[in-house]
């Protein structure tokens, strides 16, 4: 069995886990929503930087820009300007991580958008509402439901993405148990780590189920 | 003063010119009714009225304030947009489709616009609101969601809808043509005592029973022009021109 050591030691990874799911989750629907703007901006400039956005963050690896951030900006900052500047590990992490997430959440928002029919957009316009006021009251608000699915996706795929920050120095969940197991030979540490990520993406799941639920309750029909 | 004034409209989508030059007026309190076959330019006369489209030629004129003035699809004089955003919400208008929001209960979808674009009360609005439900009776339905309702009664909700921002002219866009047939004759009744009231309306239909008995002019529009106008007796059951009547024979 597990020690009190291994055990707190095995939440604190835990912990880095989560902290950093939430993050780029929270900060990444914040930003998508941006960014999927300005995909569906008429304004060319808007566009081509949403578009360019997303192209690189979902064309190049997570592992890649994580490291871009950690190693490669301190070392071009050092270059520059002869100083040296380094990064949290954890603050590197939140960064990437947000970064990556906005660019595939920006493509789930643009195509809920999209999704809804124009009517609305055009019933609201028609009753003298801005495009702005028509987007918050009218259209963002109906893709909530339809976004729940792709989101909690998403939010998983970052959970367990989370093992990525092993590579700069962040002791996460897996690094944890790995460390564990390669010091004394035992494999059951394994175990426990796929049991708190299931753990932790049950939640995840059953959360978002009841959310995708409450929020249909306007397209229910019949009595 | 006309209440609407269309002089020279054009109006194209690429290449395919849907308007070719209409020319209309019309006056407080007329209810005119608009038919003719799909694709002959109707719904999209009415939807350039409010700027759902935006005209490609032409001037357009809302209670004889300049509202658009285009030439080749660009803009011959600069119209302050809030001036004509004002203008639009004097036109209501009600879809086919009905176009309910729905993730808003009955009543929200009653006073949502005049609460966010005119900043009424909350208060005051849902008594007026209440009020317009009772007049095309709905009042029981004030919590339900647009998808517990029949088609009837959501477009009679989306009338209600556009009259709680306090319109001088109603449009309507085929407001029966997604309707089963059963339910046609309830949206056309609310409809009826609107006229009776008083309102101005712009009527695309293809109840042409309908616009006999309501319509102070009926036009019959045709390849992107108007073609035939008049009172329902000289368009509906004496047509002149060879189009309406041979229009008129299909439908009827």
């Amino acid at each position: 069995m597990l020690n009190q050591t291994q055990l707190w030691a095995i939440f604190d990874g835990t912990v880095v886990t989560v902290e950093i799911a939430i993050v780029a989750i929270i900060l990444g629907a914040f930003f998508g929503v941006i960014v999927a703007l300005g995909r569906l901006s008429k304004n060319k400039v808007a566009n081509a930087v949403s578009w360019f956005y997303i192209w690189f963050f979902r064309g190049t690896p997570l592992l890649l820009q994580l490291f871009i951030i950690y190693f490669a900006i301190p070392i071009i900052y050092l270059d520059s300007t002869g100083m040296t500047f380094n990064i949290n590990p954890m603050v590197g992490a939140f960064i990437a991580f947000s970064l990556n997430s906005t660019a595939y959440l920006a493509e789930i928002i643009r195509a809920a958008i999209e999704s809804i029919d124009s009517g609305q957009m055009e019933a609201a316009k028609a009753l003298g509402m801005s495009y702005r006021q028509a987007m918050t009251k009218i259209v963002i608000p109906q893709t909530f439901k339809r976004l729940v699915a792709p989101v909690g996706n998403e939010f998983i795929m970052l959970l367990k993405d989370t093992s990525l920050v092993s590579t700069i120095a962040l002791f996460d969940l897996l690094r944890t148990v790995k460390t564990m197991a390669s010091s004394d030979g035992n494999w059951i540490y394994y175990v426990y780590a796929a049991a708190i990520y299931l753990f932790l993406t049950t939640i995840i799941q059953v959360a978002f189920d009841k959310i995708e639920k409450k929020l249909g309750v306007y397209e229910r029909q019949g009595n | 003063m006309s209440m609407v004034k269309l002089v020279n409209v054009r109006k194209s989508f690429g290449n395919l010119e849907v308007l070719k030059g209409v020319d209309l007026e019309i006056q407080p309190g007329e209810v005119v009714c608009i038919i003719g076959a799909s694709g002959s330019g109707k719904s999209t006369m009415l939807r350039c009225l409010n700027h759902l489209e935006r005209i490609t030629d032409g001037e357009i004129y809302i209670e004889g304030e300049l509202a658009d003035k285009r030439e080749n699809n660009k803009d011959l004089m600069k119209i302050d947009p809030v001036k004509v955003q004002t203008l639009c919400t004097d036109l209501g208008m009600v879809f086919q489709n009905f176009n309910l929001f729905p993730h808003l209960s009955v009543i929200d979808n009653v006073t949502i616009a005049p609460i966010i674009v005119k900043k009424a009360d909350k208060n005051e609005i849902e008594k007026i609101a209440l009020d317009l439900l009772k007049e095309v009776g709905l009042s029981d339905k004030k919590d339900e969601y647009p998808s517990r309702l029949s088609g009837g009664q959501q477009q009679r909700v989306a009338i209600a809808r556009a009259l709680a921002m306090d319109p001088k002219i109603m449009m309507f866009d085929e407001p029966t043509s997604a309707l089963d047939p059963e339910l046609v004759g309830e949206v056309l009744g609310t409809m009826r005592h609107l006229a009776e009231k008083g309102m101005t309306m712009i009527i695309v239909t293809h109840e042409i029973g309908f616009a006999r008995e309501v319509a102070d002019r009926v036009i019959f529009m045709d390849q992107g022009v108007i073609c035939e106008q008049g009172t329902p007796e000289d368009v509906i059951l004496n047509p002149k021109e060879e189009r309406t009547k041979s229009f008129l024979n299909k439908i009827l």
